[in-house]
Protein backbone atom coordinates (compact mmCIF):
# COMPACT_ATOMS: atom_id res chain seq x y z
CA UNK A 1 0.00 0.00 0.00
CA UNK A 2 1.03 3.48 -0.52
CA UNK A 3 1.62 6.24 1.96
CA UNK A 4 -2.04 8.12 1.14
CA UNK A 5 -3.64 4.65 1.17
CA UNK A 6 -1.70 3.28 4.67
CA UNK A 7 -3.16 6.99 6.66
CA UNK A 8 -6.41 6.15 5.02
CA UNK A 9 -6.41 2.38 6.40
CA UNK A 10 -4.90 3.83 10.18
CA UNK A 11 -7.40 6.20 9.99
CA UNK A 12 -10.89 3.84 9.15
CA UNK A 13 -8.87 1.46 11.84
CA UNK A 14 -9.22 4.54 14.01
CA UNK A 15 -13.05 5.06 13.29
CA UNK A 16 -13.69 2.20 14.38
CA UNK A 17 -15.70 2.19 17.87
CA UNK A 18 -14.96 0.25 20.84
CA UNK A 19 -17.10 -2.15 22.81
CA UNK A 20 -17.93 0.38 25.70
CA UNK A 21 -17.06 -0.68 29.54
CA UNK A 22 -20.26 -2.93 31.21
CA UNK A 23 -22.45 -0.42 33.13
CA UNK A 24 -22.84 -2.87 36.42
CA UNK A 25 -18.88 -3.08 36.70
CA UNK A 26 -19.06 0.74 38.02
CA UNK A 27 -21.09 -0.22 41.01
CA UNK A 28 -19.30 -3.69 41.24
CA UNK A 29 -15.96 -2.05 41.63
CA UNK A 30 -15.89 1.03 43.45
CA UNK A 31 -17.93 -1.10 46.29
CA UNK A 32 -14.90 -3.11 46.47
CA UNK A 33 -12.78 -0.43 46.48
CA UNK A 34 -14.87 1.34 49.42
CA UNK A 35 -14.69 -2.04 51.35
CA UNK A 36 -10.65 -2.43 51.12
CA UNK A 37 -10.54 0.84 51.74
CA UNK A 38 -11.58 0.03 55.30
CA UNK A 39 -9.64 -3.39 55.54
CA UNK A 40 -6.84 -0.54 54.30
CA UNK A 41 -6.93 1.57 57.20
CA UNK A 42 -7.29 -1.46 59.93
CA UNK A 43 -4.29 -3.28 57.88
CA UNK A 44 -2.41 -0.02 58.37
CA UNK A 45 -2.63 -0.07 62.06
CA UNK A 46 -1.10 -3.28 62.50
CA UNK A 47 2.61 -3.34 60.98
CA UNK A 48 3.75 -6.80 60.81
CA UNK A 49 0.72 -6.84 57.93
CA UNK A 50 2.01 -4.38 55.99
CA UNK A 51 5.53 -5.23 56.11
CA UNK A 52 4.36 -8.66 54.90
CA UNK A 53 2.41 -7.10 52.19
CA UNK A 54 5.30 -5.30 51.19
CA UNK A 55 7.84 -8.04 50.88
CA UNK A 56 5.06 -10.02 48.70
CA UNK A 57 4.73 -7.26 46.63
CA UNK A 58 8.45 -7.27 46.20
CA UNK A 59 8.95 -10.67 46.05
CA UNK A 60 5.86 -11.99 44.09
CA UNK A 61 6.47 -10.87 40.46
CA UNK A 62 9.59 -13.60 40.12
CA UNK A 63 9.15 -16.09 43.47
CA UNK A 64 11.53 -18.68 41.64
CA UNK A 65 14.40 -16.73 41.87
CA UNK A 66 14.10 -15.73 45.37
CA UNK A 67 13.21 -19.02 46.51
CA UNK A 68 16.46 -20.06 44.47
CA UNK A 69 18.01 -17.62 46.31
CA UNK A 70 16.86 -18.58 49.73
CA UNK A 71 17.71 -22.02 49.10
CA UNK A 72 21.48 -20.76 48.13
CA UNK A 73 21.95 -19.27 51.53
CA UNK A 74 20.51 -21.62 53.13
CA UNK A 75 22.85 -24.15 51.52
CA UNK A 76 25.70 -22.24 52.24
CA UNK A 77 25.24 -21.99 55.91
CA UNK A 78 24.70 -25.28 55.85
CA UNK A 79 28.44 -26.08 54.60
CA UNK A 80 29.52 -23.55 56.86
CA UNK A 81 28.04 -24.67 59.81
CA UNK A 82 29.24 -28.61 58.68
CA UNK A 83 32.66 -27.64 58.11
CA UNK A 84 32.81 -25.39 60.91
CA UNK A 85 36.14 -25.89 63.05
CA UNK A 86 35.26 -27.91 65.91
CA UNK A 87 38.54 -28.23 68.31
CA UNK A 88 38.82 -25.81 71.07
CA UNK A 89 40.89 -23.18 70.55
CA UNK A 90 44.78 -23.59 71.93
CA UNK A 91 44.55 -20.64 74.13
CA UNK A 92 41.64 -22.58 76.21
CA UNK A 93 43.27 -25.52 76.67
CA UNK A 94 46.08 -24.30 79.10
CA UNK A 95 44.88 -22.80 82.41
CA UNK A 96 47.63 -19.66 83.64
CA UNK A 97 51.27 -20.76 84.81
CA UNK A 98 51.62 -21.22 88.66
CA UNK A 99 53.08 -18.82 91.08
CA UNK A 100 55.98 -21.59 91.88
CA UNK A 101 56.68 -21.56 87.87
CA UNK A 102 56.90 -18.15 87.18
CA UNK A 103 59.11 -17.68 90.49
CA UNK A 104 61.01 -20.15 89.33
CA UNK A 105 61.17 -18.63 85.60
CA UNK A 106 62.30 -14.97 86.95
CA UNK A 107 65.52 -16.67 88.85
CA UNK A 108 66.46 -18.61 85.95
CA UNK A 109 66.10 -15.04 83.81
CA UNK A 110 68.05 -13.34 86.87
CA UNK A 111 71.19 -16.42 86.39
CA UNK A 112 71.12 -15.55 83.21
CA UNK A 113 71.52 -12.25 83.12
CA UNK A 114 74.45 -12.23 85.58
CA UNK A 115 76.36 -14.88 83.55
CA UNK A 116 76.02 -12.67 80.46
CA UNK A 117 77.38 -9.32 82.23
CA UNK A 118 76.97 -5.79 81.03
CA UNK A 119 75.92 -5.16 77.51
CA UNK A 120 78.74 -3.41 76.65
CA UNK A 121 79.62 -3.14 72.60
CA UNK A 122 83.49 -2.56 72.08
CA UNK A 123 84.74 -1.01 68.57
CA UNK A 124 85.88 -3.55 67.27
CA UNK A 125 82.80 -5.55 67.25
CA UNK A 126 80.61 -2.78 65.62
CA UNK A 127 79.62 -3.13 62.05
CA UNK A 128 81.09 -0.70 59.76
CA UNK A 129 78.67 1.71 58.32
CA UNK A 130 78.67 0.77 54.37
CA UNK A 131 80.08 3.50 52.35
CA UNK A 132 79.24 3.65 48.75
CA UNK A 133 82.79 2.83 46.99
CA UNK A 134 83.46 5.29 44.24
CA UNK A 135 82.95 4.30 40.66
CA UNK A 136 85.97 3.74 38.46
CA UNK A 137 85.00 6.74 36.01
CA UNK A 138 84.82 8.74 39.46
CA UNK A 139 88.70 8.09 40.34
CA UNK A 140 89.57 8.64 37.19
CA UNK A 141 87.78 11.60 37.18
CA UNK A 142 88.98 13.16 40.89
CA UNK A 143 92.55 11.94 40.04
CA UNK A 144 92.85 13.92 36.53
CA UNK B 1 -12.62 16.20 47.71
CA UNK B 2 -13.30 12.82 49.80
CA UNK B 3 -11.17 9.99 48.43
CA UNK B 4 -14.65 8.20 47.39
CA UNK B 5 -15.75 10.55 44.84
CA UNK B 6 -11.87 10.94 43.87
CA UNK B 7 -12.05 7.40 43.07
CA UNK B 8 -15.34 7.84 41.38
CA UNK B 9 -14.08 10.81 39.82
CA UNK B 10 -10.96 8.67 38.22
CA UNK B 11 -13.41 5.56 37.41
CA UNK B 12 -15.66 7.92 35.26
CA UNK B 13 -12.62 9.76 33.61
CA UNK B 14 -10.49 6.69 32.68
CA UNK B 15 -12.37 3.37 33.46
CA UNK B 16 -12.99 3.48 29.39
CA UNK B 17 -10.10 3.31 27.81
CA UNK B 18 -8.42 1.24 30.17
CA UNK B 19 -11.19 -0.97 29.88
CA UNK B 20 -10.55 -1.14 26.15
CA UNK B 21 -6.80 -1.38 26.46
CA UNK B 22 -6.94 -4.63 29.04
CA UNK B 23 -9.71 -5.95 26.79
CA UNK B 24 -7.32 -5.28 23.69
CA UNK B 25 -4.43 -6.55 25.74
CA UNK B 26 -6.34 -9.71 27.45
CA UNK B 27 -8.37 -10.86 25.03
CA UNK B 28 -10.68 -11.99 28.35
CA UNK B 29 -13.14 -10.16 29.48
CA UNK B 30 -12.81 -11.81 32.93
CA UNK B 31 -9.13 -11.21 33.29
CA UNK B 32 -10.07 -7.44 32.30
CA UNK B 33 -12.87 -7.11 35.28
CA UNK B 34 -10.21 -8.66 37.90
CA UNK B 35 -7.75 -6.27 36.44
CA UNK B 36 -9.56 -3.28 36.27
CA UNK B 37 -10.84 -3.69 39.63
CA UNK B 38 -6.99 -4.74 40.57
CA UNK B 39 -5.87 -1.12 39.51
CA UNK B 40 -9.03 1.15 41.72
CA UNK B 41 -8.81 -1.08 44.52
CA UNK B 42 -4.82 -0.16 44.09
CA UNK B 43 -6.00 3.91 43.88
CA UNK B 44 -8.56 3.29 46.70
CA UNK B 45 -6.04 1.78 49.25
CA UNK B 46 -2.90 4.27 48.13
CA UNK B 47 -4.26 7.54 47.24
CA UNK B 48 -1.43 9.57 47.19
CA UNK B 49 -0.21 7.19 44.16
CA UNK B 50 -1.11 10.15 42.16
CA UNK B 51 0.26 12.65 43.84
CA UNK B 52 2.65 14.88 41.68
CA UNK B 53 0.82 12.76 38.02
CA UNK B 54 1.36 14.98 35.62
CA UNK B 55 -0.57 12.84 33.01
CA UNK B 56 -2.91 10.80 35.00
CA UNK B 57 -3.84 8.72 31.81
CA UNK B 58 -0.71 7.97 30.57
CA UNK B 59 0.08 7.08 34.67
CA UNK B 60 -3.02 4.56 34.44
CA UNK B 61 -2.10 3.17 30.92
CA UNK B 62 0.81 1.94 32.71
CA UNK B 63 -0.13 0.64 35.66
CA UNK B 64 -2.91 -1.21 33.51
CA UNK B 65 -0.19 -2.49 31.69
CA UNK B 66 2.11 -3.51 34.39
CA UNK B 67 -0.78 -5.39 35.60
CA UNK B 68 -1.75 -7.31 32.44
CA UNK B 69 2.00 -8.36 32.24
CA UNK B 70 2.10 -9.38 35.66
CA UNK B 71 -1.11 -11.95 34.81
CA UNK B 72 0.26 -13.16 31.72
CA UNK B 73 3.68 -14.21 33.69
CA UNK B 74 1.62 -15.37 36.51
CA UNK B 75 -0.35 -17.83 34.33
CA UNK B 76 2.48 -19.14 32.22
CA UNK B 77 2.40 -20.90 28.99
CA UNK B 78 -0.35 -23.06 30.36
CA UNK B 79 -3.25 -20.73 30.13
CA UNK B 80 -1.76 -18.91 27.20
CA UNK B 81 -3.45 -21.13 25.62
CA UNK B 82 -6.55 -20.61 26.81
CA UNK B 83 -5.80 -17.19 26.14
CA UNK B 84 -5.35 -17.58 22.48
CA UNK B 85 -8.82 -19.55 22.00
CA UNK B 86 -9.80 -16.51 23.78
CA UNK B 87 -8.36 -14.18 20.94
CA UNK B 88 -10.43 -15.93 18.94
CA UNK B 89 -13.58 -14.96 20.43
CA UNK B 90 -13.72 -11.89 22.06
CA UNK B 91 -14.42 -8.64 20.34
CA UNK B 92 -13.64 -5.36 21.31
CA UNK B 93 -15.57 -3.22 19.11
CA UNK B 94 -18.90 -2.43 19.29
CA UNK B 95 -21.26 -4.45 17.39
CA UNK B 96 -22.15 -2.10 13.84
CA UNK B 97 -25.56 -2.21 12.29
CA UNK B 98 -24.41 -2.55 8.82
CA UNK B 99 -23.20 -6.07 8.22
CA UNK B 100 -20.26 -5.32 6.13
CA UNK B 101 -18.88 -3.26 8.72
CA UNK B 102 -19.63 -5.71 11.32
CA UNK B 103 -17.50 -8.77 9.19
CA UNK B 104 -14.69 -5.91 8.87
CA UNK B 105 -14.84 -5.23 12.72
CA UNK B 106 -15.00 -9.22 13.51
CA UNK B 107 -11.99 -9.55 10.66
CA UNK B 108 -10.56 -6.50 12.41
CA UNK B 109 -10.91 -7.86 15.85
CA UNK B 110 -9.37 -11.44 14.89
CA UNK B 111 -6.63 -9.69 13.50
CA UNK B 112 -5.85 -7.91 16.53
CA UNK B 113 -5.62 -11.03 18.51
CA UNK B 114 -3.06 -12.55 16.40
CA UNK B 115 -0.59 -9.60 16.95
CA UNK B 116 2.28 -10.11 19.41
CA UNK B 117 0.98 -8.61 23.26
CA UNK B 118 3.65 -5.77 23.04
CA UNK B 119 2.46 -4.96 19.21
CA UNK B 120 -1.17 -4.71 20.04
CA UNK B 121 -0.58 -2.47 22.88
CA UNK B 122 1.09 -0.28 20.93
CA UNK B 123 -1.36 -0.06 17.79
CA UNK B 124 -4.14 0.27 20.69
CA UNK B 125 -2.53 3.48 21.95
CA UNK B 126 -1.63 4.77 19.02
CA UNK B 127 -5.01 4.15 16.81
CA UNK B 128 -7.48 4.20 19.97
CA UNK B 129 -6.03 6.43 22.69
CA UNK B 130 -4.30 9.10 19.72
CA UNK B 131 -0.82 9.10 21.99
CA UNK B 132 1.89 9.94 20.18
CA UNK B 133 5.44 7.42 20.18
CA UNK B 134 6.83 9.36 22.92
CA UNK B 135 3.41 9.27 25.03
CA UNK B 136 3.45 5.82 24.43
CA UNK B 137 6.73 5.03 25.42
CA UNK B 138 6.36 6.66 28.64
CA UNK B 139 3.65 4.23 28.85
CA UNK B 140 5.01 1.86 28.02
CA UNK B 141 8.30 1.90 29.43
CA UNK B 142 9.95 1.35 26.42
CA UNK B 143 12.49 3.71 23.75
CA UNK B 144 9.87 6.02 21.21
CA UNK B 145 12.39 3.89 18.70
CA UNK B 146 10.95 0.56 19.95
CA UNK B 147 7.44 1.94 20.33
CA UNK B 148 7.63 3.22 16.67
CA UNK B 149 8.49 0.20 14.71
CA UNK B 150 6.32 -1.90 16.94
CA UNK B 151 3.35 0.09 15.80
CA UNK B 152 4.89 -0.26 12.14
CA UNK B 153 5.42 -4.22 12.76
CA UNK B 154 1.82 -4.32 14.07
CA UNK B 155 0.01 -2.27 11.38
CA UNK B 156 2.05 -3.66 8.30
CA UNK B 157 0.21 -7.19 9.40
CA UNK B 158 -3.20 -6.06 10.11
CA UNK B 159 -2.79 -4.32 6.65
CA UNK B 160 -1.76 -7.56 4.89
CA UNK B 161 -4.86 -9.73 6.98
CA UNK B 162 -7.50 -7.06 6.40
CA UNK B 163 -6.56 -6.26 2.54
CA UNK B 164 -8.78 -7.91 0.49
CA UNK B 165 -12.13 -7.03 2.51
CA UNK B 166 -10.65 -3.72 2.88
CA UNK B 167 -10.87 -3.20 -0.82
CA UNK B 168 -13.59 -4.63 -1.02
CA UNK B 169 -15.41 -2.77 1.00
CA UNK B 170 -13.86 0.07 -0.67
CA UNK B 171 -15.07 -0.42 -3.95
CA UNK B 172 -18.81 -1.12 -2.80
CA UNK B 173 -18.12 2.66 -1.42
Amino acid sequence: MMNDEMEQFERRLSRQPLRQVPAAWRAEILAVCRKSRVEGRAQEQFWPSTLVSRLSTILWPHPKAWAGLAAVWIFIFAVNFSIRDKTPVVAEKYSPPSPETVAELRQQQRMFAELIGPRDVRDADRSKSHVPQPRSECVEFLTA
Amino acid sequence: MSRATEIERLYDGHAQPLFAFLLNFTRDESDTRDLLQEIFVKLAREPGLLAGVRDERAFLIRLAHNAAVDLIRRRGTRDRTKENFAAEAISIFAPAGDPDENVFREEMAEALGELPEEQRAVVHLKLWEGLTFEQIAAALDIPPNTAASRYRYGIDKLCDRLRPLYEEMKKAE
